[in-house]
């Protein structure tokens, strides 16, 4: 279980602006992040990566304070819209770094390695490099990676955003199956409430650096409170 | 604070600071120097002083506008003939210069339009004239590749707007071409200056008489002809006041461009008398470029090859220049990867401030040229030292600050754009230190090294600056050898250690290039 408690951030450049989240992400749930540009959607990834440091307030994964841990101690694993992979290493080695960074592997993990790209449809690519493949097989990869990497928490950074709205769905699904398989919590950032109603139950509409809203997810995208969603979703 | 990256470039950085400061220092002892007079400060009561910067400055402008005005229309000629046969080949000729040491170019100029050449000019070769034809040759290639980019940067749909609303020549190049090249043209004006204003080499061998002697040349002769270091002082503080004036001007406009060639490619015009022009230039300037190094290696294949290279002095030279070479090329990339590296990391933390100063320290050799540095080390180190002794360490620094700004140009984009991309999935993936530098920035970083190693190797192996103040017979370079042989009137002998200076730059830069870079699609 993922819990923020009194997070407090603001940027060097924007000090008199402070974020504040609140929010909790059970084991085997997505949870949605929407809002505008700008909102605080990725800061929250990033304060709970490690990326950035909140001023007060505490990070807590399983009874577990991470405000202390370095980006790589932490139970983290995040993926990027983008340059998630090395474009000069193979499938293989991409998903293997997630293992151990020497790449000294042992027979179990290696095994491990080669039974993620199987879960995740890339048996027969893996010794292709990232370039050879389309958008949705990096994300793939990407995902794979996360999976051996069995850590308890996935952030997910407009993971699919440069997707096709079926590609989109599809690995959407493919999310909430691995997260359930192996009980993390996760963040789905995303600019497309269409993609909050297929990945989580329950979703967060987050507006200057808050949690405005937090509720069932049809209902919030239904609903009419607070008017800052009513205006980002277009809607009267 | 990341203090691993924090420390090396710390430590390069106050090295820097150290060989740049330390000999200004030198020269500011002006007054402690023997045969100084206070007169010597009135600059412009001293008609010598007044003629050596009145003429540092014309033929550096002529050089510039000779060189920057035709090679606007060969760039334009090479963007407007996106499928000229051979386009590879001779935009490569066009990137020789680069690599071609001045002393040799200046030979390649001498077989083309001295007495015995192709084109003879007589002695009207030797003073201003020859120093044109020499600094065109370098510069006018280099203005086409700064230039070059700026025709594939403009978009398809311009062209077509202008072809579909009937522009001819003329408006095409006023509304659609000018406003691109204007952005760049201030820059590269004011580089090929810079570079003029600097040059050594060519016009210590084909100026240098009382007429014809840039501030540069003058610096040297007062060291090593006339022994008077005050003179060379006041000479070397008006030089940097000079250089200090240009780099104000350049950091005024901020903006450079980058030495490449785009991929993509422009639209390409239907007229057909346009299209000979356009050939027609880019043959009159491939000739021109072209014609001096095949006259070069004519010449030296006729001169007497076995007399020279049975000669153990040629020998020791080059063992010599592959020492100085390589020693400079090796730290200025070292150098250049720590300031780089913490660049990028202040870059991604947002003091994007503190980050460009770190690459400003590094090319402050824009600003203060390597000759007025070697001449505040000479001063310095005179009194207490034999300067000759000290050949190797000062030579091989100088040379390796001189090649800091290419390190910075060829590595810096692409290890900014990887910190950008990569050091927030090396972090969560934990990937750092050896493991990082072989996964990450080996890999990545392998093909602008190897060029910014090669290209430093090529100019310090090809300089002829500092190697003139310090060298002496046992620590001659080939450069310096070709010098002593012209010097000599020893020409066909300098002729043949030209071609092996030149085959020895261009087998360096090759070599190092494949080797550290690996090959094309290394990194892809």
């Amino acid at each position: 279980m993922l819990r923020l408690e009194g997070v407090e951030f603001s940027y060097p450049s924007a000090p008199e602006s402070t974020m504040h989240f609140d929010l909790q992400v059970d084991d085997g749930e997505v949870l949605g992040l929407i809002g505008p540009s700008g909102s605080g959607k990725s800061t929250l990834l990033h304060l709970v990566a490690g990326f950035l440091r909140a001023s007060a307030g505490r990070i807590v994964v399983d009874e577990q304070d991470l405000q202390n841990l370095p980006v790589a101690a932490r139970p983290v694993s995040i993926v990027f819209q983008q340059h998630n992979l090395f474009p000069h290493l193979d499938l293989y080695t991409n998903v293997a770094l997630g293992v151990d960074p020497s790449l000294r592997l042992a027979p179990a993990q290696v095994d491990a390695v080669r039974a993620a790209l199987a879960r995740l449809g890339l048996e027969s690519l893996q010794h292709r490099k990232p370039g050879e493949l389309s958008g949705g097989q990096r994300q793939r990869v990407a995902l794979a990676r996360a999976l051996v990497r069995r850590r308890k928490i996935l952030l997910l950074d407009e993971a699919f955003a440069a997707l096709g709205p079926a590609l989109r769905a599809e690995l959407i699904e493919l999310v909430r199956e691995l997260v359930q398989e192996q009980q993390m919590a996760a963040l789905l950032v995303s600019h497309q409430p269409g993609d909050a109603l297929i990945a989580s139950a329950r979703c967060a509409f987050i507006c200057d650096g808050r949690v405005a809203a937090l509720a069932d997810t049809a209902q919030l995208l239904a609903g009419s409170e607070p008017p800052q969603l009513r205006a980002y979703l277009g809607s009267q | 604070m990341n203090i691993p990256r924090a420390i090396p470039a710390s430590l390069v950085l106050a090295l820097l600071a150290l060989l740049v400061l330390a000999p200004m220092a030198g020269l500011l002892q002006l007054s402690a120097l023997p045969g100084f007079e206070a007169a010597d400060l009135r600059i412009w009561e001293n008609a010598y002083l007044r003629r050596v910067v009145g003429f540092s400055l014309w033929q550096a402008l002529l050089s510039t506008l000779l060189s920057v005005l035709p090679a606007i229309l060969v760039a334009r000629a090479f963007a407007l003939q996106p499928g000229l046969p051979l386009r590879r080949m001779l935009l490569g000729l066009f990137a020789l210069p680069l690599v071609v040491p001045a002393v040799v170019a200046v030979m390649a100029v001498v077989s083309v339009y001295g007495s015995d050449g192709w084109l003879p000019l007589g002695r009207k070769l030797y003073g201003l004239n020859g120093i044109l034809l020499a600094h065109v040759f370098f510069n006018l290639p280099l203005a086409v590749r700064l230039l070059l980019p700026q025709w594939h940067a403009i978009p398809q749909s311009h062209w077509l707007l202008a072809e579909q609303l009937g522009m001819n020549h003329w408006q095409r190049f006023r509304f659609v071409e000018w406003p691109q090249l204007r952005e760049a043209l201030p820059g590269v004006l004011l580089l090929v200056f810079m570079l003029c204003l600097t040059s050594f080499a060519v016009v210590l061998t084909l100026g240098g008489g009382p007429r014809s002697t840039t501030l540069e040349v003058a610096i040297y002769q007062s060291l090593r002809f006339d022994f008077d270091p005050a003179k060379a002082v006041v000479l070397a503080l008006l030089q940097l006041a000079l250089c200090m004036l240009v780099a104000i001007f350049t950091l005024k406009l901020q903006r450079m461009p980058e030495v490449e060639i785009a991929a993509a490619t422009p639209w390409a015009g239907k007229s057909k008398a346009a299209q000979w022009f356009n050939l027609a230039l880019i043959l009159a300037a491939t000739l021109y470029v072209g014609m001096p190094l095949l006259s070069l290696l004519i010449d030296a294949l006729r001169g007497p090859l076995l007399r020279v290279m049975f000669d153990t002095g040629l020998w020791l030279a080059f063992g010599n220049t592959l020492l100085i070479g390589i020693s400079a090329a090796v730290l200025a990339a070292s150098a250049g990867w720590f300031l780089l590296a913490y660049s990028a990391e202040l870059a991604q933390r947002g003091h994007s401030a503190a980050a460009r100063l770190v690459d400003l320290a590094a090319s402050s050799v824009y600003v203060v040229p390597p000759l007025v540095i070697a001449t505040g080390m000479f001063v310095l180190l005179s009194p207490r030292v034999d300067v000759f002794d000290w050949v190797y360490p000062v030579v091989i620094s100088i040379n390796a600050l001189m090649g800091l700004p290419f390190v910075i140009r060829c590595l810096g984009p692409a290890m900014r754009q990887n910190h950008a991309r990569y050091h927030r999935l090396c972090l969560s993936l934990d990937l750092r230190g050896w493991n990082r530098f072989r996964h990450l920035d080996w890999p990545l970083l392998r093909r602008p090294l190897g060029l910014a190693i090669a290209l430093v190797a090529a100019l310090a192996m090809g300089d002829l600056g500092v190697i003139a103040l310090f060298g002496s017979t046992r620590s001659a370079t080939l450069a310096l050898l070709i010098y002593q042989q012209l010097g000599a009137y020893l020409v066909a002998q300098a002729t043949v250690t030209a071609l092996l200076l030149l085959a020895l730059c261009l087998g360096v830069f090759v070599l190092l290039e494949h080797l550290i870079g690996g090959s094309a699609d290394a990194a892809a």
